[in-house]
């Protein structure tokens, strides 16, 4: 899972503690959670916002809401999945804010130059953010952090069925950015 | 021949059984085309979550504790003015059976207006919102400076209310003008800084 491995490693030694302070207000104790968690939690905003505003926005909106929740953590699943739960939500309901721009007016015109331009070959990081918001986020959650469609589905206020015919696009727009085409 | 789909592809993926993997997966066995297809699927994601982690181009902390410290101040001083009513309710009586016997003190009835002086600023904070605004970040420094001392006071008055007996009113008055001063700073630095950038 990438945001483990992104964790800062003295905390997940002190978990307990840190918790268990952080529960009082302990200011020390919250002040660790966002140090151990910011980069995990900004990167799945990121991958999933428009823009690096957005992002942000995402991660203080996601650690107030780990600062005033903490007490109702039950330690029953790990503190990351817990965490990453809130910030996924956050960022879900970020992109729907801003629905309108997430058209795929802008895809289908870009798909429209690549074929006029096939030698251009896209990166990874490029063709994801050409992805519509919805999609990225589907991609995002199934591919990288291991949700699976019911569980897409649910934070997202859709059906699982979304979230596949989602997935499948995204992965058929990704094959020719990428200029992975075979001959299917 | 028919080739699978992405959708085909992907719900090959799947730890469950997708509605029509058998047939799928029949096919894959004699189609080196879809194997070729599925590699390219599985690469891709491998490459995904390789992809390097992005960071926050600045520290978020600053505000987002401000702004949990002040929700916890506002919690608090809604508890602190109601224990506080009902501290000023039983010195209205004490005072009352006082003014009987001897010359009245004026500090309950200061202590009474300083109270009301402190709800009327967290009235005022609150109207102005400072959670719902984005702070600069000396802006953002200069009012958690203040949350912490304003978190620190109620956590005095708060270690009074849990005394036996009842505190000395001098002490409660030192404490309740202290929150007024700190609260007055707060509100100063808000709508200062508002008016400073013509928000």
């Amino acid at each position: 899972m990438p945001g483990t491995l992104l964790m800062d490693s003295s905390l997940l030694a002190n978990a307990q503690t840190v918790v268990a302070r952080a529960r009082t207000g302990d200011p020390e104790a919250l002040a660790s959670l966002y140090r151990a968690f910011e980069v995990p939690v900004y990167n799945l905003a990121r991958r999933i916002c428009r823009t690096a505003e957005d992002a942000e926005d995402v991660l203080q909106e996601t650690f107030f809401e780990v600062c005033r929740s903490i007490g109702r953590y039950r330690e029953e699943g790990s503190l990351w999945g817990w965490v990453r739960t809130i910030a996924a939500s956050k960022a879900l309901m970020r992109i729907r804010r801003n629905k309108y721009r997430d058209t795929d007016e802008l895809h289908d015109e870009f798909v429209g130059q690549r074929q006029e331009d096939t030698h251009l070959r896209m990166d990874l990081e490029a063709a994801l953010e050409r992805l519509s918001e919805t999609s990225r986020a589907v991609v995002w959650l199934h591919d990288v952090e291991g949700y699976t469609h019911e569980e897409i589905a649910s934070m997202m206020g859709k059906t699982p069925s979304f979230s596949k015919s989602q997935l499948a696009r995204a992965h058929a727009r990704l094959r020719v950015w990428l200029g992975e085409e075979g001959t299917l | 021949m028919t080739h699978l789909s992405m959708e085909a592809l992907l719900g090959l993926r799947e730890p469950g059984l997708e509605p029509g993997a058998a047939t799928a997966r029949e096919h894959l066995n004699q189609c080196p085309l879809c194997q070729a297809e599925l590699d390219r699927l599985h690469q891709r994601v491998a490459r995904l979550k390789a992809l390097p982690p992005l960071r926050p181009g600045r520290d978020r902390w600053p505000e987002t504790a401000a702004r949990y410290k002040a929700e916890r101040r506002r919690r608090r001083s809604r508890m602190a003015v109601l224990t506080g009513l009902a501290t000023a309710a039983s010195l209205a009586v004490v005072v009352g059976i006082g003014r009987m016997t001897q010359p009245a003190s004026p500090t309950g009835e200061e202590l009474h207006q300083t109270m009301e002086r402190s709800q009327a600023l967290e009235n005022a904070l609150s109207a102005y919102n400072p959670e719902g605004r984005v702070l600069d970040g000396r802006t953002a420094r200069m009012a958690q400076e203040l949350e912490d001392r304003i978190a620190r006071v109620d956590r005095e008055l708060e270690a009074t209310e849990l005394l036996p007996q009842e505190p000395p009113q001098d002490q409660l008055l030192q404490l309740w003008r202290e929150r007024v001063g700190l609260l007055d700073a707060l509100v100063d630095v808000h709508v200062t800084r508002a008016s400073n950038a013509g928000l």
